[in-house]
């Protein structure tokens, strides 16, 4: 297909959508960029190969496949997606009337068109890679979350999506957007799953504007396919005294590449980026964890834990920048895997990128098996060597584990954890 | 049902880490357990204790090259140091492991149910109730059992925990390598407090000193000497008396042995 022919594929798949205007120029002008662009830089991982998208992209509708859903409580705030159609998206009337909208990403563009294009890919820019280009070119499903100025949601909001792989050619490109006003208050659960075989990509992004003195907590499970392909971006734009807390369980079955940034803008900023990984089989996966200090005082934390089974490939690429004029930032960092079989292949890379003097920076790495030392001990009071290895797995990802605010989230990431330990060790 | 715990002819080598060759540390140990019985075993440094403790709970890194380990008759030596665990064995550690990330609850819980069948674990209930009797009997706080395992205890605490496993695991046959090391007074009494608690038929326990002081709370029934990588002679609790009086010098004198003790002038 060539450019002109796409455009017009495109343009059209938009228009019956009845997508405004500016949305499908926008989509036009990714499309233009998205063939010239060059994939995004991740060290130590070759995935240049990969199948992130269709050979010949076209922008479709579908409709979805059969789901059981269970009726949303009254106090539950929750959507529900299973590929590109949402199927409940709930919102308490306390919220609604405070004005906290949580809603499909198309039905956001139909009824508050100037809102959501007011910061849809702003926080990530189209032309930042090709992956990035390809996601607002394709855009295929999403979701928006808005928390007005000063309102604080306590229940945490689950937004729970579904990849749809029971066809091919069903790529899920889906985008989230969360915008949390100044002094507001939010978190944010998601649970990504995968129902079917087929091998289809998947494009996720997460875009959160965390506006002055606003705390945002955002934690995912994702559990997607083992035939899934998965590029994802996730990306906090801080402001002044905002902070956002990250907790992702990277539990995807297949090859992933996936960037976590957090941009603190303003000043007094903090951005908290924890994220386990756990890699099964042949799978491949890199992390690129950043975190930009823009503004003075900033406080940015990164630490990742990842545990390799089978053959799997793991890098952890951690990376804390502080810009030139970002007095008194403090950037720290850690990243360890823990390699469970000689077959694995595991990096873990601390990467400072320092232009300021009065700063404070440190980091931790480490990469290697289970301490035999501390397996050892384990041993000796008759522990079974399995039982010991996953009370070692699960003591090394205590310090991530622990940090992640709901109990509900943690406790689900620790029944995932042992169903692939126990998988893994078969 | 009293059990059996038997070291036959034992001859234990290491490979020495700098010229890889074997080094022969156990030189033909023999000695028999019964449940019921408390048996100190004394000796100068170097001479092989802990050696036997190790080579006894199935530790990596001690060959054996000649004799048997058997338990009620059956040769252990076939088995992995955690199926040893499981059939009773238990060894006090001299520098126990700290994991982070893993409590002291969660870890005495995942032991005392590794020793019993999958469909009879132990309940919440049980597990607090003993827990809570043990911890008294110790004088450990309960704060303890939701630390870490052992990290950041002091070198006291640390013993005190392994005296605390050995109360809550309840094994058949417990080797103590100098538990005593660096114990205060009262620290001391406690964790005789808690070997002695289990005495009785059904267990059986091996206790290696330094200090004879240790065998005034824990009376042994047997003691034994051990120079040159085996026991030279066995008696009572008179002989442990003996030799903090006399030293091993004197023993080994008196023995016409042809041993170099590791403190004197060569
Ligand atoms: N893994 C090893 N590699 C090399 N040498 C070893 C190893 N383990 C023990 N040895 C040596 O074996 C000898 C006996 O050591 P062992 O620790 O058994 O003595 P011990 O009787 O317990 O002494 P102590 O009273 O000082 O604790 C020592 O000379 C020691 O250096
Ligand atoms: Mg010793």
């Amino acid at each position: 297909m060539d450019l002109t022919t796409a455009k017009q594929q495109l343009a059209t798949a938009s228009a019956t959508h009845h997508e405004p205007s500016a949305l499908t120029k926008r989509r036009l002008a990714a499309l233009a960029a998205f063939k010239t662009l060059a994939l995004p830089k991740m060290p130590k991982l070759k995935f240049q190969t990969w199948p992130f998208f269709e050979r010949q992209p076209n922008l479709t509708w579908t409709g979805a496949a059969a789901f059981d859903l269970a009726p949303a409580l009254e106090e539950q705030v929750r959507l529900t997606q299973v590929g590109q159609v949402t199927l409940d998206a709930h919102v308490p009337a306390a919220l609604k009337d405070q004005g906290v909208l949580l809603m499909d990403l198309f039905t956001a563009l139909q009824t508050v068109p100037d809102l959501v294009l007011k910061f849809l890919m702003t926080v990530v820019k189209a032309d930042e890679n090709k992956l990035t280009a390809h996601h607002l070119a394709y855009l295929n499903a999403g979701a928006f979350l808005y928390v007005p100025r000063g309102v604080k949601v306590t229940a945490p909001v689950e937004i729970n999506v579904t990849q749809d792989s029971t066809q091919p050619h069903q790529p899920l490109i889906h985008h989230l957007l969360i915008v949390a006003e100044a002094n507001s208050q939010v978190d944010v659960i998601q649970h990504l799953t995968t129902q079917g075989d087929a091998a289809n990509p998947a494009s996720l992004m997460v875009e959160i504007v965390a506006q002055a003195n606003s705390r945002v907590t955002f934690s995912s499970l994702d559990e997607l396919g083992a035939q899934t392909v998965t590029y994802f971006k996730r990306r906090a734009q801080i402001g002044r005294d905002a902070k956002v807390e990250w907790a992702v369980g990277m539990m995807n079955a297949g090859n992933t590449v996936g960037e976590m940034d957090s941009e603190l803008i303003g000043e007094g900023g903090e951005g908290d980026s924890k994220l386990i990984a756990i890699t099964t089989a042949d799978q491949q996966v890199g992390i690129n964890n950043r975190v930009t200090h823009h503004g003075q005082h900033t406080t940015g934390l990164i630490n990742q834990r990842g545990v390799l089974l089978g053959q799997s490939r793991l890098v952890f690429n951690g990376i804390g920048e502080i810009i030139h004029g970002a007095h008194g930032a403090k950037a720290e960092q850690q990243n360890r895997v823990l390699m469970m079989s000689p077959a694995t292949r595991g990096d873990a890379n601390p990467i400072l990128l320092i232009d300021e003097n009065d700063v404070e920076a440190g980091h931790a790495a480490s990469v290697g098996p289970v301490n035999p030392v501390q397996l050892n001990y384990l041993l000796s009071r008759g522990i079974p060597k399995p039982v010991a290895q996953r009370l070692v797995i699960r003591g090394f990802l205590a310090a991530v584990l622990t940090a992640i605010p709901t109990q509900r989230v943690r406790e689900e990431l620790i029944a995932i954890l042992e169903r692939k330990l126990t998988d893994g060790q078969a | 049902m009293m059990a059996t715990l038997e070291v036959k002819d034992l001859h234990v080598a290491v490979t020495d880490e700098e010229t890889k060759g074997q080094k022969e540390i156990l030189t033909g140990v023999n000695l028999v357990m019964k449940t019921g019985e408390i048996h100190a075993i004394m000796g100068p440094n170097g001479t092989g204790k802990s050696t036997l403790s190790q080579t006894i709970m199935g530790q990596p890194g001690y060959q054996v090259t000649q004799g048997d380990i058997l338990l009620d008759g059956q040769s252990i030596l076939a088995m992995p140091v955690d199926e040893r665990a499981r059939r009773g064995l238990f060894l006090a550690m001299q520098y126990p492991a700290e994991i982070q990330g893993v409590t002291n609850a969660e870890f005495l819980r995942a032991a005392i149910n590794a020793r019993r069948p999958a469909d009879d674990q132990i309940s919440v209930m049980a597990f607090l109730k003993k827990l809570d009797a043990n911890l008294a009997l110790l004088d450990m706080s309960e704060s303890m059992t939701e630390r870490y395992l052992n990290e950041g205890f002091s070198g006291g605490e640390k013993k005190r925990n392994e005296i605390l496993q050995l109360l809550m695991i309840e094994p058949t046959f417990a080797i103590l390598d100098e538990i005593d090391s660096g114990l205060d007074i009262d620290a001391l009494k406690v964790v005789a407090k808690g070997v002695n608690s289990m005495r009785g038929a059904n267990f059986g326990s091996l206790i290696i000193t330094h200090y004879q002081r240790l065998l005034n709370y824990i009376v042994p029934d047997t003691v034994h000497v051990m120079m040159g990588g085996k026991i030279v002679k066995t008696g009572g609790p008179e002989l442990a008396k003996q030799l903090e009086k006399e030293g091993y010098a004197g023993l080994r004198d008196e023995l016409g042995l042809d041993i170099q003790l590791v403190d004197e002038q060569h």
